[in-house]
Formats: C-alpha cells, sequence, structure tokens
C-alpha cells in the first residue's frame, strides 16, 4: 500500500467522522437504528466527495492553521464589533447623513484562507464591503469615510483583526 | 434569562427596520446593498443568539450553532458577490457633494 492510497482511507475516515458529527446533531437521539442508517450514509458520501472535502496536496492542513484556538477569541471580537458598528450604520439611516468613499489598501498576510477570512469579516461587519481583492490589494466601499489616507484607512477598517489573524496564521 | 431573550429579539427586529428602511432611503448600489446586507445579518444573528439562550443546553443549540456558523460564511460571500458585479460593471459610486441625500429622480431634474 503506496503513501497516495494511505492518503486516500484517511480523507475518507475523516470526512465520514464529520459528516456522523452533522448526523448526530441535527437527528438529535442515540437509537442504535439511527446511528447505523446515519454512518451508512455519510460513508456512502464520503467515498462520493472526500476530494472535494480536503484536497489531494493538502497533507499540511495543520501548517496552515497552527494555533486555532485564537480564531474563538477572533470571534467573539468579531461579533462585538459588528455591534457596535451596526449601531453607526443605524444613526447613519436615521440622520441621513452618509459620506461614502472607495478606499485601496493593502494587507500583510500571506496566506490564502488568512485573506478569505480578513475579506469575509470586512463584509460581515456593517459600514465596509470588499468589492475586490487582487492577491494582498484591497478595495473597499465605506459607507461613513473618515478619510482617504489609505493607510490610515486600512488602520481603521482591519486594524485588530489583521493583527489578531497575523498571529493566528504565522 | 428571559429578558436576554427579550433583547436580543427587539434587536433583531430593530436592525431589520431599520436595514430595510436604508434600502429605501440610499442613493446608490453600494450604498443600498450596505444598508441591506449587513444590517440584515447583525438582526439575524441577533435572532440566532436569542434562540440558542433560549433553548439552553441541548441539542438545538448545536443545531442553531452550525446554522450561524454556515450563515456567517455565506452571507458576506453573497454581498461580495453583488458588490464585485457592480464593480466591475463600472458602476461609480455615489459621492456626498454636500446637502441631504438625494435620490436618483432627484438629480435627474
Amino acid at each position: 500500500m503506496n503513501v497516495i492510497t494511505k492518503w486516500r482511507f484517511v480523507r475518507i475516515l475523516l470526512t465520514t467522522g464529520s459528516l456522523f458529527i452533522g448526523w448526530i446533531l441535527f437527528s438529535g437521539n442515540f437509537v442504535p437504528a439511527s446511528l447505523i442508517i446515519g454512518l451508512c450514509f455519510s460513508f456512502a458520501v464520503a467515498v462520493l466527495t472526500y476530494g472535494i472535502f480536503i484536497d489531494e496536496k493538502e497533507a499540511d492542513r495543520k501548517g496552515l492553521l497552527p494555533r486555532f484556538h485564537i480564531l474563538f477569541f477572533y470571534l467573539i471580537y468579531l461579533l462585538i464589533k459588528m455591534y457596535l458598528a451596526s449601531f453607526k450604520v443605524l444613526f447613519n439611516v436615521v440622520r441621513g447623513h452618509i459620506n461614502p468613499r472607495v478606499v485601496h489598501f493593502r494587507t500583510k498576510l500571506k496566506s490564502d484562507l488568512a485573506r478569505v477570512i480578513l475579506t469575509n469579516s470586512i463584509t460581515l461587519t456593517p459600514g465596509t464591503i470588499t468589492l475586490s481583492i487582487d492577491d494582498d490589494h484591497l478595495v473597499v466601499h465605506w459607507l461613513d469615510s473618515k478619510t482617504t489616507h489609505s493607510k490610515y484607512a486600512g488602520l481603521l477598517i482591519k486594524g485588530t483583526m489583521e493583527k489578531m489573524l497575523k498571529r493566528t496564521f504565522i | 434569562m428571559e429578558w436576554i431573550v427579550y433583547g436580543f429579539l427587539f434587536l433583531g427586529v430593530v436592525f431589520n427596520l431599520i436595514g430595510n428602511l436604508g434600502v429605501l432611503i440610499f442613493p446608490d448600489v453600494y450604498t443600498r446593498l450596505q444598508a441591506s446586507s449587513t444590517c440584515t445579518t447583525t438582526s439575524v444573528i441577533s435572532v440566532f443568539i436569542a434562540a440558542m439562550t433560549a433553548a439552553g443546553l441541548s441539542a438545538v443549540t448545536g443545531k442553531i450553532f452550525v446554522i450561524a456558523l454556515f450563515f456567517f460564511v455565506s452571507s458576506p460571500v453573497a454581498a461580495h458577490i453583488i458588490a464585485r458585479y457592480a464593480w466591475n460593471k463600472e458602476i461609480i459610486p455615489w459621492r456626498r457633494t454636500g446637502g441631504t441625500v438625494k435620490t436618483e429622480e432627484e438629480k435627474n431634474e
């Protein structure tokens, strides 16, 4: 058995495991018949879709995500920031006073996954939407613009989020 | 405990109302997208938090958490796709020129 076949079995096992956890969560009971049916079907789905769930060249996934626990604090920070920014947008709508601008800035993050998470959180925060990303160059639409200076705008928009992600992904 | 649930449900209703009001008030596609997509995201997350608090520690909380995680990923992607389409179509963003917010019809007059 060569290493590619072994890696294929590991991938099928991992996919089956995560599908089975989803089955238990969404069925909500521990009757043996339900568990056996769930295991069979998650194995069947895993055999069909393991190539999409875990890519063949992703054997270093642990290297991509070295410090997973910071992401938990990141989620809490994102929630708090979402609520604060939501109140700002709320007041903007009520007063009818907006100052929309398109700002360009760069990010220091290196890996693709970190960049996807950063752009998704910028879009998730009310008041800013990522229009386009090209390597490390972000184009962001800002509802209530404070400045047009690109470095200062980047500091205001990404700020702490980029620092936390940089610590997570090295 | 009940008051937390009521508070978050109230927040959800307020954010959704104001977000949809923003769609009517704001002038162009980008600002309307800001109001609709992002305010609505916050309102849906508020409703999820209220539901998780009401359910307590049970299997239902896990289900809602998984749905919330999926929503966290899918909602910004949908907003980003609409915004990127408008940006690639070279629609020029509306800019403030002084005075109050004007709609398309008022500018044409």
